[in-house]
């Protein structure tokens, strides 16, 4: 006789409607909507466009153990990164390089990022102007998002995007998400009917009187506030644009299909890495098919912010109390326990590449036309290191980047990979970083 | 004890139609203190952007409790442990804007509704589906100046006016179009964000003090943490609020208001780090006593205990540290393995029934409480590094230094080493570390004494069968517990000044010169009221000092 | 079955007494509870043994069954249902629910089951169930699997061979299962209180069942909460007070009519002729334990005619029970009314108070409540505001 013990946790129920929703499957671009090389849309002669995505995992990948001896395209993934292997040919792994602090304290679980996706490493805790922000407003084009980005576990805060004006707030919630792209304002382009919408008219037109108020505004304000409010009016110009866009008839783009709403998922807090894992797999699937449809061309993710509180089923220790707690082990020559952790978050990758690469446009996967970065905190967690970073690519950018590399670059500036990654995309600059971190030239071996 | 009485209050806008219908436009902003001229040599203003709960007040208080707010505000920056403070850097992103133009349609569209318009819009067009224009300016002369917390200029008001009839005409409905016309004054910089303008100040030749409107939008937010009533701004039109006799007569009729206790519970929201419980989410199957009624009764709970304590019993703030009395439910008190005896009717909502904690109980003082207790801990274990470092820096204005990069972990690398089965255990073994121990010293010791509260606030003896010990130390002082814990905090004299400092942050925006004579005579008030915190509210409120520029002292002091 | 057993060995453990904390005192004690789980009392060690014509594999079976009392072929019936899938159509369903005769016009089955062919469902013809001798007749008892007595529960024998009562702990059949979760947000609880000189030794005990003012609450898992405080309603028509010994870790009463008021969906009643009890505490603190006695079978098959379709075939339940119904013959018809049946329930420690706020039932020690030896302010009072 037990006494009654139904456990019906949250995960388990997002578990459930997670099961129940839908999974991004692409349909490749009908050959007649093309050029005839396939690289172009037939209609508009545009080519099709480059994406760029980012994704964040926290707390590393643990010590030297997994740097792989050879460099070039014959080496061999690390146990870590075994589940990789299906997509070894179309990624790149770069290993050894780091931040230098220059004299700063390193600020744990921030100053590292802050070193390679800004360049500038401070005390002040300052985060603007990342690499992937600068990116995405040169690939971007007309589109109705310069950039999305989306946290797994509840925190709005997991967002390494900052523009001039500060970070970007990460979106928390799928069901959200999916009424911001897919929602009432969301246009098919593949509809063959389009009728502008008087409201969005309407809206597009008053939205001109706040423009109107900003010359009064400025010249009561300083500088600093001047800016703020400079700020305030880029974001409203990019209401407008988006608005605008809303306006005109869309370029058909036959890779896109709409994509049922998820499970309901208010972005709550969890502190199970399966419950992250679940709703970070909702963001990719709507992050994918917004990519598809055109509805942006920069999309972010982070599983957590660096110091992870993600926990195992049924253990109290998190993520982040393991790497500094759990004893190397001794056989396997890593933490076993953070080993665990760092298998979920790639899998999770790997389903994300999977939901790219299932999208054919044209003579190529979304995947190919899309780079995507990951990136982490540290390099080994357990000691707080800004050495040995591990960074990933998948695809190639349209062509702009080989694949199939492993890079090793001990000791070399980390700022040197994202600073490769910018020119590879095309943005015009000859420098980036300061101090120690300036690097003025690009990782040669991986652009195409 | 009997519950404050909240006393139902008309909205502002609702008190304003009949005068409005009396008194001719002009002559509600025409005043000696009309918007301040623009000015190159003005020292620097700020700008901060309002806090979701003041949107909310406002919104509440101008256009009624009816009209509901949906949607998810950007989020806020917390500074030197303030939201308030971090204000001044929060600025508006792509998704934060079209997050505000989503929740402002939303009201725009119920305050125009058929369930609302009568009250609300104040005039019927002429035809419904066109635009008029003389009903859209009288609904925008009333509006416009509670939302902008100042008078609008005839041409502010005009492109309101047509904006509502582009859109009216768009839209052929003359509803829809002052609703998208309203829509876009609700994302206007000039309502999301409180401006701090300067203006010279004849009592000291070639010193500024804050603008009239300024000042009133200053006080409103951080007495009643919304926009400034009708007769706050009429004092700011007269000039009256310049005055001392002015200032005093808005201060005194704002704190004598019940509704000082929003102000009050906003402060100490933003103090104690409510907006993190946002993220907190602990473990049902550790914890099934923490459901998401206790997690948002356990800030309650807190909140209802300092106003209590503060406002009702005019109680000196540091007994808020070792107070036995508090507020509970039944859920809470599950929580914490104490009855609570709620004679409501079935299917009543759970009622706040004061409670005393009895001599021995292991919990006394806010600090005891799961608003705490659960609020700096991880998910599954505690963390007293965690809740030692909050308490420092959220209650003591102290900086815990971050923990250093590249650290050896020694004592985790030895592979036979023994399973650390309390926290204490293993912190012990991490402060052998000569490199981690300087800042851990500062912060285990605090958290350790309240060790005997698990990671959701409730209590527990042991942990992985091995008895905890609850001893602890602060600043030299030796003790056990939370109540040992709260004694010291009570007797600590940072305690008194960081509230000060932080009261008075939450108004201007930044920290106080603490060097500055004014300063000092606060803190000496506060200290002769036997740390009454309503009457350091008063104080920072009258003080001069609260009104005058940033000067380089407090610029020190920010940074 | 292994639950059982490590339940009996529980007790071993625990010797003497019901397993509870000790007082620290040798003073009468009082401790609460709150019927945290109550449902029909099953058992399915072996469905082929109980019910060897596999006869009530569920719906599909019973939407064919069904189908044939409304005239059509077994393999048309075979034919309609595969087509339909889970659910017939709702054509099927109309017909199938109005086949009741009512002066020669058709009319619903559950307002007229008697005007209704028996379907004649498979009854259970294994030896096991859980219950209590009522000194029923020798040619039907069952053998109880925990204490190997001969026990009457023809109740067990008609609805035991249908679907959606296999079904065992912490599971409740499907309609019980449905109804107690819409229920227990709303309908007050049922208190229980434990009195005796010393609960943690054998011992003459009172236990006292009342209605409590407020409904249950649930944790965070959605399961019912142990150590919340509730007030016993004071004059509630739910108000049992009975005699019980505890021996050898079992606790059980002197027989006596039991009443508690119930809330619709779930039973409107629990009342039972002659009630027999048996409870053992777990080790933290939750009783478990069986209650029996002679129930009203139309009560109790109201709950399935009035819910048609929840996994069960409503009409053969109906007919199932009239015909094993095994007491208190209806001196006109002589078709007995009552029917001997048994009951399974859980209760957590809870706090127990009066409306003037003097807790009267502390809960007993609860490893997952604060861990002091003694409950703290037995006599708290609290004023509201």
């Amino acid at each position: 006789m037990k006494p009654s013990t139904l456990i019906w946790t949250r995960r388990r129920v997002l578990r459930g409607m997670l099961a129940g929703g839908t999974v991004a499957v692409g349909l490749p671009i009908l050959d007649c909507m093309l050029n005839d090389n396939g690289t172009a849309l037939a209609d508009t002669g545009a080519p099709l466009p480059t994406r760029f995505a980012t994704w964040f995992w926290p707390l590393g990948l643990g010590e030297e153990d997994w740097r792989p001896k050879n460099a070039g395209t014959d080496y061999e993934l690390p146990p870590q990164l075994a589940v990789l292997s299906p997509f070894k040919k179309k990624l790149n792994l770069f290993s050894g390089s780091q931040v230098f602090l220059d004299g700063q304290s390193n600020n744990t679980h921030f100053t590292g990022v802050q070193g390679f996706m800004t360049g500038t490493v401070s005390n002040s805790g300052e985060y603007f102007n990342s690499m992937n922000c600068i990116i995405g407003d040169v690939i971007g084009g007309r589109t109705r998002f310069r950039s999305l980005e989306v946290g797994c576990d509840g925190d709005s805060k997991d967002s390494w995007t900052a523009r001039a004006s500060g970070r970007l707030p990460a979106e928390v919630s799928p069901t959200a998400l999916y009424t911001r792209i897919f929602g009432p304002e969301f246009v098919d382009p593949n509809s063959s009917t389009f009728v502008p919408d008087p409201q969005v008219m309407a809206r597009r037109s008053v939205l001109s009187g706040v423009a109107d108020e900003r010359a009064s505004l400025v010249k009561r304000l300083d500088a600093a506030d001047r800016q703020r409010l400079d700020y305030y009016f880029t974001a409203l110009r990019s209401l407008e644009q988006k608005l605008d866009i809303q306006l005109q008839k869309p370029q058909p783009l036959p890779a896109c299909t709409k994509p049922n709403a998820p499970a309901k998922d208010d972005g709550h807090p969890v502190q199970l890495c399966s419950d992250a894992m679940a709703r970070h797999d909702a963001f990719t699937n709507l992050l994918t098919l917004a990519l598809a449809c055109g509805q942006t061309r920069s999309v972010n993710l982070g599983i957590t912010q660096g110091m992870s509180g993600l926990r195992k089923e049924g253990d109290p220790t998190n993520h982040h109390t393991y790497t500094h707690e759990e004893p190397i082990d001794p056989k396997a020559g890593y933490q076993l326990n953070c080993a665990w952790f760092q298998e979920q978050y790639m899998k999770a990758l790997v389903d994300w590449a999977n939901q790219l690469e299932a999208i054919k446009e044209g003579d190529r996967t979304l995947l190919d036309r899309t780079v995507l970065f990951a990136y982490t905190d540290h390099g080994a967690a357990r000691l707080h290191s800004v050495h040995n970073y591990p960074f990933l690519t998948f695809g190639s950018g349209n062509g702009r980047l080989k694949t199939g590399l492993h890079i090793p670059k001990p000791g070399d500036a980390a700022s040197r990979v994202t600073f490769t990654l910018m020119l590879a995309m095309g943005v015009p600059i000859s420098a980036f970083g300061t101090g120690s971190n300036r690097v003025t030239t690009p990782i040669s071996e991986v652009l195409a | 004890m009997k519950a404050i009485p909240i006393p139902r209050v008309r909205t502002w806008l609702a008190r304003l139609l009949p005068l409005a219908a009396l008194v001719p436009l002009q002559s509600a902003w025409s005043a000696p203190a009309s918007p301040p001229p623009a000015s190159s040599d003005a020292s620097t203003p700020l700008a901060l952007r309002l806090s979701p709960s003041q949107y909310r007040q406002s919104i509440l208080d101008i256009f009624g409790p009816s009209v509901s707010i949906t949607g998810t505000f950007e989020p806020e920056t917390r500074v030197q442990g303030l939201l308030a403070i971090g204000a001044r850097q929060s600025n508006v992103s792509d998704s934060g804007l079209e997050s505000y133009d989503d929740i402002a349609r939303g009201i725009a569209d119920q305050v125009v509704d058929q369930k609302h318009r009568a009250t609300y819009v104040g005039c019927t067009p002429r035809d419904p589906k066109a635009s008029d224009d003389a009903c859209a300016r009288s609904f925008f002369s009333r509006v416009g100046p509670l939302l902008y917390r100042r008078p609008l200029t005839p041409d502010e008001i005009e492109a309101r006016v047509r904006a509502a009839a582009v859109a009216s005409g768009d839209v052929h409905d003359f509803y829809g179009g002052l609703s998208l016309s309203l829509a876009e004054m609700l994302i206007s910089p000039q309502f999301l964000f409180r401006y701090k303008m300067y203006e010279p100040d004849p009592a000291h030749p070639g010193g500024e003090r804050l603008d009239a409107y300024s000042k009133a939008s200053e006080l409103s937010f951080f007495l009643w943490n919304t926009s400034p009533d009708q007769e706050l701004l009429n004092a700011a039109a007269t000039g009256a609020i310049q005055t001392p006799a002015g200032l005093e007569q808005q201060v005194n009729r704002l704190i004598s208001s019940p509704r000082v206790t929003e102000g009050v519970r906003a402060f100490f929201g933003d103090m104690l780090g409510y907006s993190d419980f946002d993220t907190v989410a602990k473990d049902p199957s550790f914890f099934p006593r923490y459901t998401l009624n206790v997690k948002d009764e356990s800030q309650e709970q807190t909140l209802r205990t300092i106003v209590d304590h503060l406002v009702t019993r005019h109680g000196d703030y540091r007994d808020l540290f070792t107070t036995p009395h508090t507020f509970l439910t039944r859920a809470l008190a599950v929580l914490y393995g104490v009855p609570l005896v709620d004679p409501s009717d079935n299917g009543q909502p759970q009622r706040w029934i004061p409670y005393t904690y009895a001599p021995g109980d292991p919990r006394s003082g806010i600090l005891s409480e799961a608003s705490f207790t659960a609020l700096f801990s991880p998910s599954g274990r505690t963390s007293p590094t965690g809740r030692g470092k909050a308490l420092r820096e959220y209650i003591l204005c102290e900086k815990v230094p971050p923990p250093p990069g590249n650290v050896s972990f020694k004592f985790v690398e030895d592979t036979t080493n023994p399973q650390f089965k309390t926290a204490r255990a293993r912190l012990t073994a991490h402060r052998s570390e000569p490199m981690c121990a300087g800042c851990h010293k500062l912060t285990d010791p605090i958290g350790l004494a309240l060790e005997n509260f698990n990671s959701a606030g409730g209590y527990r003896t042991d942990e992985n069968g091995v008895a905890i010990d609850a001893t602890g130390e602060m600043n030299g002082h030796q003790f056990v517990g939370s109540v040992g814990l709260g004694n010291t905090v009570h007797d600590d004299p940072a305690t008194t000044s960081c509230v000060a400092r932080k009261a008075f942050a939450f108004e201007t925006g930044y920290m106080p010169p603490g060097s500055d004579p004014q300063w000092q005579q606060i803190m000496q008030k506060f200290s002769a009221s036997h740390y009454n915190f309503v009457e350091l509210m008063r104080q920072i409120a009258l003080s001069d000092l609260s009104y005058e520029p940033q000067g380089p002292a407090a610029l020190t002091a920010s940074n | 079955m292994s639950a059982v057993k490590a339940s009996t060995a529980l007790a071993l453990v625990c010797g003497a007494g019901l397993c509870l904390a000790a007082s620290s005192q040798a003073r009468a004690e009082t401790r609460g509870f709150v019927i945290s789980w109550f449902a029909t009392a099953t058992d399915i060690p072996d469905y082929k043994v109980d019910c060897p014509l596999g006869r009530m594999d569920g719906q599909t079976e019973m939407n064919v069954r069904q189908l044939r009392e409304i005239g059509y072929s077994q393999e048309q019936a075979v034919k309609i249902v595969a087509d339909a899938g889970a659910q017939l159509g709702p054509d099927y369903r109309y017909r199938i629910d109005t086949n009741a005769q009512v002066k020669g016009k058709p009319a619903s089955v559950f307002n007229y089951p008697d005007a209704t062919a028996d379907p004649n469902i498979e009854t259970v013809t294994g030896p096991y169930a859980y219950g209590f001798d009522l000194g029923g007749k020798a040619a039907s008892k069952f053998i109880d699997p925990e204490t190997h007595q001969k026990i009457d529960n023809q109740l067990w024998r008609s609805v035991g061979c249908t679907e959606s009562f296999h079904e065992a702990p912490p599971g409740k059949p499907y309609p019980e299962e449905l109804s107690w979760n819409l229920m227990i947000d709303s309908a007050p609880a049922w208190t229980l209180q434990l009195s005796g000189k010393d609960l943690s030794h054998d011992g003459p005990v009172t236990i006292t069942i009342d209605s409590a003012t407020q409904h249950l609450e649930r944790d965070a898992n959605g399961n019912v909460l142990a150590d919340y405080t509730y007030i016993v309603e004071p004059n509630s028509r739910s108000h049992n007070v009975l005699a019980g010994e505890i021996r050898d870790g079992v606790l059980t009463i002197k027989p006596k009519d039991i009443y508690l008021e119930g809330e619709l969906p779930f039973y409107a009643e629990i009342a039972l002729r002659g009630a027999h009890m048996r409870f053992k505490a777990e080790p933290n603190g939750t009783l478990v334990g069986y209650w029996g006695g002679y129930l009203n079978w139309r009560r109790f098959v109201y709950m399935y005619t009035a819910r048609p379709a929840n996994g069960a075939d409503s009409i053969g339940l109906y007919h199932a029970l009239k015909r094993f119904a095994d007491s208190d013959p209806d001196p006109k018809t002589g078709q007995n009314r009552y029917i001997s049946g048994t009951f399974r329930m859980e209760a957590l420690p809870a706090y127990l108070a009066r409306l003037d706020g003097t807790v009267i039932a502390p809960p007993v020690h609860n490893p997952g409540a604060l861990q002091r030896v003694e409950p703290p302010h037995t006599d708290v009072k609290t004023v509201t505001n």
